[in-house]
C-alpha cells in the first residue's frame, strides 16, 4: 500500500508491504538509521519516535499507522541556527551519553515530556523515561540531563 | 583532589564523540548499507546436548532469496574460535551439542526476514544426551564428558604461608558457602558485524567488538585467509562490558565465509534473543569461604574454593578462575591463603568475560563474610577493613609487595567521613513501614592484563601542518570515554586545546595488535602508549621551535596552542606554524608508539608472585531500606569511593563508576538468567530484569588519587572495579535491614518477602 506522511517536517511517500515495520521504513527505505533497534519487543526503548508529539516504539508500529501522521526522528531533531537542541546539549554536558545506542531514543523520550510538561519533577522525568533502557550510564546523570535541559529551555521562553 | 597543574587532564571533557551519537548521526555496524548487501541469520540447536547426527539444510536452500547455507563443512580452516587455549568452540556446531544456543548452520540471504524464515526450516538430526546442568553433576564420578579431556576447564591454586597454622590462631572462625548466577550483558546494541569483499582482494571487517584484532585472527584462521588479507575497523560499539569478544567473532567468521564465497557484502546483525542465548554470560560461581580472624578483627587466615559454572565452552573461563583466585582475599593483608579455583564446563551458554571478572562474585562472598565477622565480633564495619587494609609496602595474597599507589586505606577513611556526614543529616530511623539498613564493602581490582597474559598497546599520534592531532591506539571506544581520554593525553603533552585532536576508531591496519580492551587497561596502558607517541611528536616541535627561537629546546613548553620561551611567556609562536617549519625541515610529525606493560612474574603452582601493574582500591557504602508489606527496595544513599590513581576525565569517571555501580547492584538484586532443562526461559528485557531509571541508585563518587608510575599522569583504570563494590555493599545492607544473613545473588524482591515472611512466623 501507498501511505505518505510528514517526516521531520518533509512531505515522504513510501510503498510498503502489510509486514512492514515503521522502524524497518525509516531504517532502510528513508536511510534514518539514528532510530536504533535493541529488542525489537517494546521493551528497550531504543526505537522511540515521536508520532504527533508522542513517543512510540517503531518496532512495534506498522508502518501503515504513519499514514498521514507527522514524524519526529532525531535526524530531526535541530536546534537554533544549525546549533545542537538543547537537550541534545544538556545530554553531552550532563555526561548522559555513554555508548550512545539508547542516547536518540532517551532524547526523545525527554523532548516529549518537555514539550507537555516544561518544568517537570524528579519522578516525571523517571516516568517518562522508564520505557528506555541504558546499560551504560547508570541513569544518574541522564536524570541530571533532562533537569538541565528542561531549564536552559525555559530561560529561553 | 590534587591541586590540578594541568590544562586539559582532570578537568571535566564532554565526550569527543559525543555530537554523533546525540544526533544519530553516527555509524553502527547494524546502520551499514553496502550495495547487493546479504543477511546472515543462525539456526541454532534448541537442545542442549546431543550427538549431532545430521544437518538438513534443503528446504532451507529452497527458500526464494536464500543465497547459501552455510554448514561447519564450508568453514574453510580449523572451524574453531576462543580467545585463549583450550580453543574448544566450534564455529558451527560439528558432532556434537553442548549448548541450546549453538549455531548449526548458517543461512544467507536477500534480507534479514528471508533469512530468519529459512534459517526455522534447517532440519536437524539430533540424538538427545541427558544434560549436564550443575557444576557438581558434571563433576560427579561416571558423568558424561562434555569435552573429550573431561569437565574440568581449568584449575588452579594459589598457596600462601599456612593456613592450618593461621586458623589455630584465630579467635574466631567462620565458615560458609555462597553462590551466585548467570547474568547478561545485555548491552543495549545487540551484536553486529558487516563483512565487505573489498576489491584488493582483501576482507574489511565492521565490527560492533571489543577486540578487533581477536576478530582478525580468528576471521583469518577460519576462512584460510593471512590475517594481513583482513582490515577490521570497529564500527561505533554500543556497549560492551566484556560480552562481544567471542560472539563478535563468531559472527565475524560466518560473515566472511559468507563474503568470500558470495562475493557480497553480508550483515549479521542480532535480534535480543540471539544475544542472549548464543553469547557469554557472568559465571556463576559456587563459593566456600572460610576465615578465621583474632578478637580484635585481625584476619590470620583465609581458604576459598571456588566452582565456576563455565557452560560449554572455554571462552574466558581460564582468566577468570585466575582473577577469582587472585581477588579473592579482598584488599587486605593476610598471612596465610588458599584458594583453589576450577571452572566447569556444564550444557549451557559458555561464560566468559564480564566487567569484573570473577571480581564481583569473590567480593560479595568474602565481604559478606567479613561483615559477619565485624558483627559476630562487635567491631565496626570500617574499623574491620581499616585494621586489615593494605598499606605501602604491604604484601598482596600473591605476596606481591606494594610500594605504591594503594589507596584502600584513603577509600575507607572517605567513605567513613562521608557516612557520618550522611547519617547525621537523616531522619529518624525506625518507623511501621520501613526496614532500613546499611552495608560496607571494600575491593581490590588488578588493572590490565597481569596474570592473564602479555600487554601491550599501539599507539599512533599525528600531527598535520596545521597543528591539527590525530590519535590513534588498538583499543576500542566502548562508551567508556577512551578516546576522550588519549584526545585529553595528546592534546596535554602536545599544548594543544582539546578541539584540535581528533581520536579515530581503531583500524587494524594502522597500529600495533593491542590484544583485547579489557581489565580496565584502556586509560593505563592504552594511555601510556598515546602519552609516549605524543611526546615523540612534541620532541619535533621542540626542536624545531628551538631552531626559530635561536635557543635550546628545554627552554621552550608547549601550551595554550603555543611554542613559548619559558622566560619570556610573551614570546610564542603559534603550533600550525611550528608544525609546517617541522614538516618542510624534516622533522617526523608521526609517532607509532608500542607501549608493554612489565610482565606478569609468579609461580604458576602457587600463584606467588608479581601479578599486576596496579591495582584499583575501592570502599562502597550503600544505605538501603526495605518496604515491609512488599519487600521493595529503595537505595537511599550509595558513596563508591576508589584509590583512581590520577582523574583524568572527572565527567567519564564519574560516570563510569555511576554505570559499573547499577551493573553490581542488578548482579545482587535483581538480574537471573533462568534456565529449565538446559534452555533459557528468559531471553529478553520483559523477563530478564536490567535495571530501569525507577530502580537507579544514587551513587556519590569520592576519587581519592595514590599516584601509579605504570599509568599515564599517574592514573589507573575504573571501569570494573565498582561492580564488585556496589554488589557486596547492597548483599550487606540488605542482610543488616532484614536481619538475616543473605548468601546467594541476587538477593530479589521476592527473596526479601519470603524472608521477612519467615520471619514473621518465627517472631509469632
Ligand atoms: S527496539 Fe523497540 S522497544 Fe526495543
Ligand atoms: S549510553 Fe549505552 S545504553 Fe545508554
Amino acid at each position: 500500500m501507498e501511505i505518505s506522511f510528514i517526516c521531520n517536517g518533509r512531505k515522504r511517500m513510501a510503498a510498503i508491504s502489510g509486514e512492514t515495520r515503521a522502524l524497518d521504513l525509516l531504517r532502510e527505505d528513508l536511510n534514518l538509521t539514528g532510530t536504533k533497534e535493541g529488542c525489537g519487543k517494546g521493551e528497550c526503548g531504543a526505537c522511540t519516535i515521536l508520532l504527533d508529539g508522542k513517543p512510540v516504539s517503531s518496532c512495534l508500529l506498522p508502518a501503515a499507522k504513519l499514514d498521514g501522521r507527522n514524524v519526529l526522528t532525531i535526524e530531526g531533531l535541530k536546534g537554533d541556527g544549525g546549533k545542537l537542541h538543547p537537550i541534545q546539549q544538556a545530554f553531552l554536558d550532563s555526561g548522559a551519553v555513554q555508548c550512545g545506542f539508547c542516547t536518540p531514543g532517551m532524547i526523545l523520550s525527554t523532548k516529549a515530556l518537555l514539550d507537555n510538561n516544561p518544568a517537570p519533577s524528579v519522578s516525571e522525568v523517571e516516568v517518562a523515561l522508564s520505557g528506555n533502557i541504558c546499560r551504560c550510564t547508570g541513569y544518574g546523570k541522564i536524570v541530571e540531563a533532562v533537569l538541565l535541559a528542561a531549564e536552559r529551555l525555559q530561560v529561553k521562553i | 583532589m590534587s591541586e590540578n597543574k594541568f590544562s586539559v587532564i582532570g578537568k571535566p571533557q564532554i565526550k569527543v564523540d559525543g555530537t554523533e551519537l546525540v544526533t544519530g548521526s553516527a555509524i553502527f555496524a547494524g546502520d551499514l548499507r553496502f550495495p547487493g548487501m546479504l543477511y546472515g541469520y543462525a539456526a541454532r540447536a534448541g537442545v542442549p546436548a546431543g550427538k549431532l547426527k545430521s544437518v538438513d539444510v534443503s528446504k532451507a536452500v529452497a527458500v526464494e532469496g536464500v543465497v547459501d547455507v552455510i554448514t561447519s563443512e564450508n568453514i574453510g580452516g580449523p572451524n574453531l574460535m576462543g580467545i585463549m587455549p583450550p580453543f574448544d568452540q566450534p564455529v558451527i556446531a560439528k558432532g556434537e551439542i553442548r549448548y541450546a544456543g549453538e549455531t548449526i548452520a548458517f543461512v544467507v540471504a536477500e534480507s534479514k526476514r528471508i533469512a530468519k524464515k529459512a534459517a526455522l526450516l534447517v532440519e536437524a538430526d539430533i540424538e538427545a544426551y541427558e544434560p549436564v546442568l550443575t557444576v557438581e553433576e558434571a563433576l560427579a564420578d561416571g558423568a558424561r564428558k562434555i569435552h573429550p579431556d573431561g569437565n574440568v576447564t581449568f584449575t588452579r591454586k594459589l598457596i600462601k604461608g599456612d593456613t592450618a597454622k593461621g586458623f589455630e590462631e584465630a579467635d574466631l572462625i567462620l565458615e560458609d558457602d555462597f553462590e551466585t548466577s548467570f547474568q547478561e550483558h545485555a548491552y543495549i546494541e545487540p551484536e553486529a558485524v558487516c563483512v565487505v569483499p573489498s576489491g584488493d582482494n582483501r576482507l574489511t571487517v565492521y565490527a560492533s567488538c571489543q577486540s578487533p584484532y581477536h576478530l582478525r585472527g580468528q576471521i583469518a584462521a577460519n576462512i584460510g585467509l593471512p590475517m594481513s588479507k583482513i582490515k577490521v575497523i570497529q564500527a561505533y560499539t554500543g556497549g560492551s562490558f566484556g560480552g562481544k569478544d567471542d560472539v563478535a567473532a563468531e559472527i565475524g567468521i560466518l560473515a566472511g565465509v559468507a563474503a568470500l564465497r558470495s562475493g557480497k557484502p553480508v550483515m549479521v546483525a542480532h535480534d535480543r534473543e540471539e544475544s542472549i542465548i548464543g553469547s557469554n554470560f557472568r559465571h556463576a560461581i559456587k563459593i566456600h569461604y572460610k576465615t578465621g580472624l583474632k578478637n580484635d578483627g585481625t584476619i590470620t587466615a583465609r581458604e576459598v574454593k571456588l566452582l565456576l559454572d563455565g557452560g560449554a565452552y572455554a571462552s574466558e573461563s581460564p582468566f577468570v578462575v585466575m582473577k577469582a583466585l587472585i581477588h579473592a582475599a579482598g584488599p587486605y593483608k593476610i598471612p596465610n591463603v588458599f584458594v583453589e579455583s576450577t571452572a566447569v564446563y556444564t550444557n549451557k551458554t559458555y561464560a566468559g568475560a564480564f566487567r569484573g571478572f570473577g571480581v564481583p562474585q569473590v567480593t560479595f562472598a568474602a565481604e559478606s563474610q567479613l561483615q559477619e565477622a565485624a558483627d559476630r565480633l562487635g567491631l565496626d564495619a570500617l574499623a574491620i577493613r581499616r585494621k586489615n587494609a593494605l598499606r605501602p609496602g604491604d604484601a598482596t595474597a600473591t605476596s606481591q609487595v606494594l610500594n605504591e599507589s594503594v589507596g584502600i586505606v584513603q577509600t575507607i577513611d572517605a567513605v567513613g567521613k562521608r557516612a557520618a556526614e550522611i547519617a547525621a543529616g537523616s531522619e529518624d530511623e525506625a518507623d511501621e513501614q520501613y526496614l532500613y539498613g546499611t552495608g560496607y564493602a571494600s575491593l581490590i581490582q588488578g588493572i590490565s592484563n597481569g596474570a592473564e597474559g602479555i600487554d601491550v598497546v599501539g599507539a599512533s599520534v599525528q600531527m598535520s601542518q596545521d597543528g591539527s592531532v590525530l590519535v590513534g591506539t588498538g583499543l576500542t571506544e566502548l562508551g567508556q570515554g577512551s578516546r576522550t581520554v588519549f584526545a585529553q593525553i595528546a592534546a596535554e603533552v602536545l599544548g594543544v586545546p582539546l578541539d584540535r585532536v581528533t581520536a579515530r576508531l581503531v583500524d587494524t591496519d594502522s597500529v600495533h595488535d593491542s590484544g583485547a580492551t579489557v581489565a580496565s587497561r584502556a586509560t593505563t596502558t592504552g594511555g601510556m602508549a598515546v602519552f609516549k607517541a605524543a611526546t615523540e611528536v612534541k620532541s619535533s616541535l621542540l626542536q624545531m621551535a628551538a631552531l626559530m627561537f635561536k635557543t635550546e629546546a628545554e627552554n621552550i613548553v608547549l601550551k595554550e596552542g603555543f611554542a613559548v620561551l619559558v622566560f619570556d611567556e610573551t614570546a610564542r609562536i603559534p603550533i600550525p606554524d611550528v608544525a609546517t617549519a617541522a614538516y618542510w625541515t624534516g622533522f617526523p610529525l608521526m609517532n607509532m608508539a608500542f607501549s608493554k606493560a612489565p610482565d606478569a612474574d609468579y609461580d604458576h603452582d602457587t600463584h606467588q608472585g608479581k601479578i599486576y601493574i596496579a591495582y584499583n582500591f575501592g570502599t562502597h557504602m550503600m544505605k538501603i531500606r526495605v518496604e515491609k508489606s512488599t519487600g521493595k527496595v529503595e537505595v537511599l544513599s550509595h558513596i563508591a569511593s576508589h584509590d583512581v590513581g590520577k582523574v583524568i576525565n572527572p565527567l567519564g569517571l564519574t560516570g563510569q563508576v555511576e554505570g559499573a555501580s547499577l551493573i553490581g547492584y542488578g548482579l545482587g538484586h535483581m538480574e537471573k538468567i533462568e534456565y529449565e532443562n538446559g534452555i533459557i526461559r528468559n531471553p529478553n528485557f520483559a523477563d530478564y530484569a536490567v535495571p530501569t531509571i525507577m530502580d537507579r541508585i544514587p551513587t556519590e563518587v569520592i576519587s581519592v588519587e595514590e599516584f601509579n608510575s605504570t599509568g599515564p599522569f599517574g592514573a589507573k583504570g575504573v571501569g570494573e572495579p565498582p561492580v564488585a563494590g556496589a554488589t557486596a555493599s547492597f548483599v550487606n545492607a540488605i542482610s543488616d535491614a532484614v536481619g538475616i544473613r543473605f548468601r546467594k545473588i541476587p538477593v530479589t524482591r521476592q527473596d526479601i518477602m519470603l524472608a521477612l515472611r519467615n520471619r514473621g512466623n518465627q517472631e509469632e
